[in-house]
């Protein structure tokens, strides 16, 4: 293991790691710092030797054929893999200069500043109130009730659902449809007030209209939260991302912005994934 | 075209199949309840005698002192003498009255000395009163014993029958509900005796059961399904026995509990503290496995939902997973508790078997359990213990049906509450 440090400083001359990928991985600003990871399952290696910053309220992109590791990676950002007994991750990811990997990094402190959203929507088989208060509730981030009423309006506001359920609250968050109870899901991730969102494939189990809907929120969450996207829409990452990263078999291939991924993008792989010649 | 035919007459022939076999279960489940309720219904009912008594000075507190201390040692019985042979006066011969007397039930005599207890003025006045006649003059009356037949095949002699035609000309001999069957424990005579003492032991070590195997069993179900290391030897080695444990036979359960419980620990013997803990030990592993079931079908990505805003594994277990599962472990409970109810082999070792009269008035008091109450009854030779018998598998039906429903209805509370 080779996650020992703590933290960095600038100091560190942490721009100079050895890294195969095309592209600019560094940015000017970055909320999040990863440093050669290597994610092993079992014997079997998923991600070999990844290393990229994600900036602040930049909404990046992985998009790659399936099985390429882009879930795998995102599920490190908030040590997710820890429930999987036989995942093994490698290597320095810091967020806001601090090793999350580190041991004494409290998982439930990061999770909180790091939420996420999963592929298919799973509101909790409770209320559309208490899906959203849950987080607020257990974080003690509301002193009584009245605290807890405005975060869970406010965040059902910011996901964009509260016109549609304000009159509904009570029932179950289950009845929702598909679009609608992924955006719950989105608000009770902002809940919590996060500083990132990871989102795995939000969008692939719902209609266009939801998708757009869905892809319209990113687009506003920016301002406030670094979001990170895995995708296989292509027309997707292209709509809502500013920087975009390709993975391919376990490797990061290349990182850029957008424009530069889909319009000039410097390695093979890239060009043939992207002019759809596989994926 | 064929390939269709044949498809479909092998569904037909199917769905046939499936018929047949509900037909066969239904039927034979109502061969059972038929069987039991013809020949135990008139257990609900007992045969009583109405006799003016007379509550004589003389007798019972010749002294005049009204108080119950001296009283209660009196000759109760004699009043009842007294009464019956005011009915039947030709009835001199000593064999001839002693054969009279038999008719009432020595419980009669209980009956007035409550009668007296309760009110020490009723002395020096007279009182109807309905006393339980002999079992055998109940079966006479229920049917159960031909007046037809020749005077050597049946229980009751000619004289005896001439003595309860008399009775019941002058409507002296009624039928009512049978309230003894309930209000009392077991008794060597088959009209005083009741299902009162079985059904308390059996809700005291129910409860013991339920107390201990529900909390065990579901936070081992909680533990090896949620906490612990997939990839462990140890745990491996726990979750092969809990399923060998529940393939024992329940005999072993009780010569366990006989060995640790009893000899070892020196528990009181009879229990229904050591039957409770003899029968939560045998539930266990029957509550495990399907309470783990239960965890196990909680969609992951519930869990992942609450780890993913931030919850630790505990909460999420524990605010998420466990009440998804909480209907399926209860129903695993319920099928756990009523193999417990209807279970007498490990309560006969413990010593649960003996001959018990008096209520349990607590969990330590000796006492029998339903089925064991039934094993006892069904070995006796006395034909009103046949009915009984029938009446007791329907009060331990009763008592499964009543435990079922209630475990149904909590399962579908907590169904709605998460839904």
């Amino acid at each position: 293991m080779s996650n020992k440090k703590d933290s960095i400083t600038n100091d560190d001359n942490f721009k100079n790691f050895t890294s195969s990928t095309v592209g600019d991985i560094h940015v000017e600003d970055p909320r999040i710092i990863a440093k050669n990871i290597n994610v092993y399952y079992g014997e079997k290696i998923a991600i070999n030797n990844v290393s990229i910053d994600i900036g602040k309220n930049e909404v990046l992109a992985m998009i790659g054929p399936s099985g390429c590791g882009k879930s795998t990676f995102l599920r490190c950002l908030n040590r997710m893999n820890d429930t999987i007994d036989s995942c093994k991750v490698e290597g320095e990811l810091y967020l806001d200069n601090k090793n999350i990997y580190n041991k004494k990094t409290d998982v439930v402190t990061l999770r909180a500043k790091v939420g996420m959203v999963f592929q298919k929507p799973n509101p909790f088989p409770k209320s559309i109130y208490e899906n959203v208060a849950y987080g607020p509730k257990i974080h003690g981030m509301a002193k009584n009730k009245i605290e807890l009423d405005e975060i869970v309006v406010n965040s059902l506001e910011r996901a964009g659902l509260f016109e549609e359920v304000k009159d509904r609250l009570d029932s179950p968050g289950t009845s929702l449809s598909g679009g609608q109870q992924q955006r719950l899901c989105i608000a009770r991730t902002i809940a919590v007030s996060p500083e990132v969102i990871l989102m795995d494939e939000p969008c692939s189990a719902l209609d266009p209209i939801a998708t757009a809907k869905v892809e319209e929120l990113i687009y506003e969450l920016k301002e406030n939260f670094t979001i990170v996207i895995v995708t296989h829409a292509m027309q997707q990452a292209a709509r809502v991302s500013q920087r975009t990263a390709y993975f391919h078999l376990g490797s990061l291939v290349e990182v850029g912005t957008t424009e530069k991924i889909f319009t000039t993008p410097q390695d093979k792989l890239t060009e043939s994934y992207i002019t759809g010649r596989f994926g | 075209m064929n390939n269709l035919k044949s498809r479909l007459a092998k569904e037909k022939r199917f769905e046939l199949y499936g018929f047949i076999s509900v037909f066969l279960a239904l039927s034979l489940l109502s061969l059972l309840f038929i069987s039991i309720f013809s020949q135990g219904y008139t257990a609900f009912e007992e045969t009583r005698i109405q006799l003016k008594i007379n509550f004589e000075q003389d007798i019972l507190d010749p002294g005049h002192t009204k108080d119950w201390s001296v009283i209660k040692k009196s000759n109760f019985n004699l009043l009842v003498k007294n009464s019956l042979s005011e009915i039947f006066p030709d009835t001199t011969k000593r064999k001839q009255k002693k054969k009279l007397f038999k008719l009432i039930s020595s419980s009669a005599e209980y009956q007035l000395r409550n009668e007296v207890k309760n009110n020490l003025n009723i002395i020096g006045t007279s009182k109807k009163l309905w006393v339980l006649a002999d079992d055998d003059v109940d079966m006479l009356i229920k049917g159960h014993i031909k007046r037809n037949l020749p005077e050597d095949e049946r229980r009751i002699d000619n004289k005896e029958l001439e003595w309860i035609v008399t009775l019941e000309s002058k409507k002296y001999i009624d039928k009512f509900f049978n309230k003894t069957l309930f209000t009392n424990g077991d008794s060597a005579e088959p009209e005083q005796s009741g299902v009162l003492g079985a059904l308390i032991g059996s809700l005291f070590a129910l409860t013991i059961t339920l107390a201990l195997s529900f909390p065990i069993g579901v936070a081992t179900a909680v533990y090896l399904e949620e906490f612990a290391s997939k990839n462990n030897k140890f745990i491996d080695f726990i979750e092969v026995n809990i399923n060998n444990l529940a393939a024992v036979p329940s005999i072993i359960f009780g010569l366990l509990g006989l060995a640790i419980f009893l000899n070892f620990f020196g528990m009181p013997r009879s229990a229904p503290l050591v039957g409770g803990m003899v029968l939560a030990v045998m539930t266990l592993p029957r509550i495990i496995i399907p309470s783990r079931a239960a965890l196990k079908s909680v969609p992951p990505s519930i869990k992942e939902g609450a780890l993913g805003v931030g919850a630790s594994n505990v909460q999420a277990v524990f605010h998420h997973v466990v009440p998804v599962a909480l209907p399926g472990m209860l129903t695993g409970t319920i099928i756990g508790m009523a193999q417990a109810l209807g279970e007498s082999a490990p309560l006969l070792i413990i010593g649960m078997v003996a001959f018990i009269v008096d209520i349990p008035q607590s969990m330590t008091d000796p006492s029998t359990a339903l089925p064991i109450q039934i094993y006892l009854w069904a070995d006796t030779p006395e034909r009103g213990f046949v009915e009984r018998t029938s009446a007791a598998i329907m009060v331990l039906l009763l008592f499964l049906i009543v435990m079922n429903s209630l475990a149904v209805y909590l399962r579908k509370k907590f169904e709605k509450d998460i839904n």
